[in-house]
C-alpha cells in the first residue's frame, strides 16, 4: 500500500497544496508551524477519518475558513484508490471512497490503516495506566471488531454499577440481589475482554521487547507484563471478594477496567528511572509493534508516520530505529524534522531511494 | 415571541411546556383555539381536567384504568395466569396494536437505571413478586427494550421470583420483519444467527 498523492485544501494551516510521494521512504523537513505535522495529520485523517490530534472536526480548518478538503489517491494490490474526506460548511462530513459516500466512517478505518508517533505520545509511557489500556483498546478494537462491542457493554454495565453504589450508600439498601446481577453482567463481558486481552498482548509484549532492545542495540533488562488482578482470581471471584470493599469505596476497585502494562527496568519501575530517550525508546518499540501486529492482520504493511523523531534520541538509536523503519520494514513511510541536512545525512545513510519535501 | 395579551402569552407558556412543542407550535394551537367556540373549548379542556383528577392506575398491573382494577385486569377472556412485563404504559398500547397477545400486563413505571437515579425500589417490582406468589402465574413474558438496562432490569426481576415455579420468556430479538439482511446491523444479525428458529415453529 502507498499513498501516492495528497491534495489539502483549507486544512489547518494549508489554503490548498498538492503533495505527491514518488518514493516508499519521504522526509518532511520545514521550520516550527510550517505545517509537518498537519501534513502528517492529513494523511492519517484519511485512514482513519478524524484527526490523530484534535476531537472535532471543525478545529481543523483553516483560520476564518468553514470545511476542509483532503483528497489521497492511493496504490494498494496495483490498483489505485481515491479517498475523499470532505467537512462541509454545514460541519456534515462526507466520506468518499472511490467515489462512493460512506454511510458509516466506521466502514473505512481499517482499509488504509496507519501508526503515527507524535513526540507527545511519550504520556503512553509517563501517564497513569488509563493511557496504556486506551493504547491497547485503539489497537485490539482494529483487529477484533466484537472486543471494542464487548469493552463497551462493559464500561455501560460499569458505571450503572457504579452509581447504583453510590446510591446504595445514601440509601443504605442491604439487599444486593441487583449488585448480583451487574456482577454477572460484568463477568460475561470482563471476562471475554481479560482473554482478548491476554492472548493479543502475548504477541505485542514481546514484539515491543524485541523493538526495544533493537532500538537501543543492548539489551537493558526492559520487562513488559499484562498487569491486572484477573490473572490471580477470575472475574466473578474478584467481585465476590471485593463486595464489601466496593460497598464502601462506593465503586468497582478491581476488573478490567484497572488493568495495566506493566514496565520495569530490571525490577524497578520504567517510568521513573527510564530517561527521557529511553521512554521515547520504549514509546517507539510499543507503536512499532501495533504496526507489526496490524501488518500481520492485514497482510500488508500499515503507512508509518514518524512526526519529530530525532529529538531526545541518541545517533546510534537514531540509526537503528531508521534501519528497521525504512529499511527492514516495507511500507511506506513519512518522517518529519526541522533540519534538513539532519534528515537528508540520516535518509542517505539508508543507501535506499528517498524523497525529500521541504515546506 | 411579544403578546398583546397576557392571557394569550400564559395559554401558549402553558401549551409549549408540552413534550415536543415549542413556542411556534404552542401559538398556532392556542390561536387555533381562540378560532373555537367556547363550548367546544371547554370540552376540550374538561376532557383534560377530568381525565387528570380521575384517571386511576390499576391496582393490579399498574396501566391507567377508569375503575380500581383495569380493562384488561377485568377481563374474563384474558388469560389471567399470563403476566407480559413492559417499561411503561406506552408499550402496552403498542402490543395491544399487535392483537396477538392474550394475558394480563404489569407495567413497571420505568427501567433500572441507577445512573437516572432509578434503583430497583422505585419501580413496581415489590409488586410484581407479590402477584406472582399470589396468582399462580405460570408464565412471566419479559417485553423490555433490547438494552442494557433492560436486560439488567430482566436479570433483577429473574434473581427475585426464581425460587417461584414460573415459566420465564422474554421477547425474541432478531431481524424485523420485512427487514433485509443486508442492511442489519452486525450485532442483531449474529444474535439472530446464534438463537435460530426451528422453521416448524417459524411457519406456526
Amino acid at each position: 500500500m502507498q499513498l501516492q498523492q495528497l491534495s489539502i485544501v483549507q486544512f489547518k494551516n494549508y489554503i490548498q497544496q498538492r503533495f505527491e510521494f514518488t518514493e516508499r521512504i519521504t522526509g518532511i523537513c520545514g521550520k516550527n508551524g510550517i505545517g509537518k505535522t498537519n501534513l502528517l495529520d492529513a494523511v492519517y485523517y484519511l485512514g482513519f477519518t478524524k484527526s490523530y490530534f484534535t476531537k472535532t472536526d471543525a478545529a481543523n480548518t483553516h483560520h476564518g475558513a468553514t470545511g476542509f478538503r483532503i483528497e489521497g489517491v492511493f496504490e494498494k494490490e496495483a490498483n489505485t484508490h481515491k479517498v475523499v474526506c470532505i467537512l462541509r460548511e454545514t460541519g456534515k462530513k462526507e466520506f468518499y471512497y472511490n467515489e462512493q459516500a460512506y454511510d458509516k466512517m466506521a466502514q473505512h478505518i481499517g482499509r488504509f490503516p496507519a501508526v503515527f508517533i507524535a513526540p507527545d505520545d511519550v504520556h503512553i509511557i509517563t501517564e497513569g495506566s488509563e493511557e496504556r489500556r486506551r493504547f491497547m483498546d485503539a489497537l485490539f478494537s482494529q483487529l477484533d471488531s466484537h472486543y471494542l462491542q464487548q469493552l463497551m457493554e462493559y464500561n455501560k454495565v460499569l458505571q450503572q454499577k457504579n452509581s447504583y453504589l453510590k446510591l446504595l450508600a445514601e440509601r443504605s439498601v442491604s439487599d444486593y440481589s441487583l449488585l448480583d446481577v451487574y456482577d454477572a453482567q460484568l463477568v460475561k463481558t470482563g471476562s471475554s475482554v481479560y482473554e482478548k486481552r491476554n492472548a493479543y498482548l502475548q504477541q505485542l509484549l514481546p514484539l515491543a521487547g524485541t523493538f526495544y532492545q533493537q532500538i537501543a542495540g543492548v539489551d537493558e533488562g526492559l520487562e513488559l507484563a499484562y498487569q491486572t488482578s484477573l490473572h490471580q482470581y477470575p472475574m466473578q471471584q474478584l467481585l465476590q471478594q471485593n463486595r464489601d470493599k466496593d460497598i464502601a469505596a462506593q465503586r468497582t476497585t478491581q476488573g478490567i477496567h484497572r488493568d495495566d502494562i506493566g514496565m520495569s527496568f530490571s525490577g524497578e519501575v520504567f517510568k521513573t528511572t527510564a530517561s527521557q530517550g529511553q521512554r521515547k525508546s520504549l514509546l517507539f518499540a510499543l507503536k512499532l509493534a501495533e504496526f507489526e501486529m496490524l501488518k500481520i492482520t492485514k497482510g500488508f504493511a500499515p503507512l508509518l508516520l514518524l512526526d519529530d523523531v530525532f529529538e531526545k534520541l541518541d545517533a546510534s538509536r537514531m540509526h537503528n530505529l531508521l534501519q528497521w523503519v525504512c529499511v527492514q520494514n516495507n511500507g511506506q513511510v513519512l518522517i518529519t524534522d526541522t533540519h534538513k541536512e539532519r534528515l537528508q545525512q540520516h535518509l542517505a545513510a539508508l543507501q535506499k531511494p528517498f524523497q525529500l519535501i521541504e515546506l | 415571541m411579544q403578546f398583546s395579551s397576557s392571557l394569550l402569552e400564559n395559554a401558549v407558556n402553558e401549551f409549549s411546556k408540552l413534550p415536543g412543542i415549542g413556542k411556534k407550535t404552542a401559538l398556532r394551537l392556542v390561536l387555533h383555539l381562540l378560532k373555537q367556540d367556547v363550548g367546544r373549548v371547554q370540552m376540550f379542556s374538561d376532557a383534560v381536567t377530568t381525565l387528570r383528577q380521575q384517571i386511576k392506575y390499576c391496582q393490579r398491573c399498574f396501566n391507567i384504568a377508569d375503575a380500581n382494577t383495569c380493562s384488561i385486569c377485568a377481563s374474563p377472556l384474558r388469560k389471567q395466569r399470563m403476566i407480559c412485563v413492559v417499561e411503561n404504559i406506552r408499550d402496552v398500547i403498542a402490543i395491544e396494536a399487535t392483537q396477538q397477545y392474550s394475558g394480563t400486563y404489569h407495567v413497571l413505571g420505568g427501567i433500572i437505571s441507577p445512573l437516572d437515579g432509578v434503583g430497583p425500589d422505585q419501580l413496581n417490582i415489590e409488586a410484581l413478586v407479590h402477584r406472582l406468589q399470589q396468582e399462580q402465574t405460570e408464565e412471566l413474558i419479559f417485553a423490555l427494550n433490547p438494552n442494557i438496562q433492560g436486560d439488567t432490569t430482566i436479570y433483577y426481576i429473574q434473581k427475585k421470583t426464581q425460587h417461584l415455579p414460573v415459566k420465564v420468556t422474554t421477547i425474541a430479538r432478531g431481524i424485523a420483519f420485512g427487514g433485509e439482511l443486508e442492511y442489519a446491523d452486525e450485532m442483531t444479525l449474529g444474535r439472530s444467527i446464534s438463537n435460530r428458529l426451528p422453521v416448524e415453529r417459524l411457519v406456526k
